[in-house]
């Protein structure tokens, strides 16, 4: 008889892993936006003369001399590079953790199981 | 990380634990003894207790079915703070950007410029000379001037905690959801467990009539969505 305790442990976990893999990847995709309008901000750097740029700290626009701008939105851009490969590897094991629940699951049911999103 | 933990808590900050159901006929007849006993019902012969089968079952489906929409509750509640949380941290990490700043700015000697919102559209230049210290707003109409370094821990713990608050909270709403997939997963089985036993009642004595049938089949065709599937075939197989 099919252990049902056993193959309720795995489905359990696999439905909280479905999730945890969708807010994962919501995250990442918040990122990576930061990361493209910091590449933006930073193209925009480069093309205007202005010597001082107003950079926005907070809620309030500091006036800021343009090396430090430059050098404050590297800083910005290195840590949101780290934040986003922080969440592609936990992404992956997710995945990973994912596909070996979906290999024992039909396994053990071959056809009389569902497992893919729709 | 396959293999289902087989400690299970009771409860977890007020969420009841759902208890996983090995068998179902030990559950209902359980749940018979427990319901007549608060009944103070005396079942006698087993035959009995096999025609109150149909009213045990209802309550079983019943009572899961209220604990699965407690737990809806609970999850919603749960949600809603997680969302506050996250709209939280954020303004925390400007508000400690901000005081940072001063206190770099203070090292230096020269004031800082700054362009702020008066009202929406329009802003105003102010110069912020030497800050030797900083208000925050602690809420409920309270704003308090710390010195920067003092403006700072406070910042920080403040952001510790709330991250710690999301960590707990994210664990309880996983927490929440395996409970809700279990109840879902007694629905089902003892859903299950009554067509078969209704199949072997009928092939054994088709003159009884079933009329209890009515309570349990009104409005539970709903129960079947195509997540179910497997336990289905689970108890085919079985």
């Amino acid at each position: 008889m099919v252990s049902v305790r056993h193959m309720h442990g795995t489905l359990g976990l696999g439905k909280r892993d479905v999730e945890h893999a969708d807010s994962v990847t919501a995250e990442g995709g918040i990122v990576a936006e930061t990361n493209e309008n910091f590449e933006d901000a930073s193209n925009e750097l480069i093309l205007t003369d202005e010597e001082v740029v107003r950079f926005q700290i907070g809620e309030v626009f500091a006036h800021v001399p343009r090396e430090e701008v430059e050098s404050r939105i590297d800083q910005m851009k290195e840590t949101t590079d780290r934040n986003l490969e922080k969440l592609e590897q936990e992404k992956e094991m997710i995945l990973a953790q994912m596909a070996e629940l979906k290999k024992i699951l039909y396994g053990k049911f071959k056809d009389s199981i569902n497992l893919e999103e729709d | 990380m396959a293999t289902p933990s087989n400690i299970v808590a009771t409860e977890r900050r007020g969420i009841p634990s759902a208890s996983f159901v090995e068998d179902v006929q030990t559950y209902l007849t359980q749940l018979g003894l427990d319901v007549n006993s608060a009944l103070a019902f005396l079942q006698e012969s087993w035959i009995e207790q096999q025609k109150e089968n149909p009213k045990i079952f209802a309550v079983c489906l019943v009572r899961n079915f209220c604990r699965l929409q407690q737990y809806k509750m609970v999850e919603m509640k749960l949600l809603a703070q997680q969302r506050d949380l996250q709209a939280k941290i954020p303004d925390i990490e400007k508000c400690l950007d901000v005081v940072a700043t001063l206190q770099a700015k203070k090292g230096t000697g020269e004031a800082l410029i700054a362009d702020f919102e008066m009202s929406e559209g329009i802003y105003s230049r102010a110069r912020i000379e030497d800050a030797d210290s900083v208000c925050l707003w602690l809420g409920a109409n309270v704003m308090l001037e710390y010195s920067c370094e003092e403006a700072t821990t406070l910042l920080e713990k403040n952001l510790e905690n709330a991250k710690a608050s999301l960590e707990v909270l994210v664990a309880d709403l996983q927490f929440l959801r395996d409970q809700v997939t279990i109840t879902q997963v007694t629905i089902a089985r003892v859903y299950n467990w009554d067509v078969h036993q209704r199949r072997i009642r009928q092939s054994a004595s088709p003159s009884d009539s079933i009329s209890a049938a009515a309570a349990s089949d009104a409005g539970l065709t709903d129960l079947k969505p195509p997540c179910y599937t497997p336990y289905l075939a689970a108890q085919k197989l079985a």
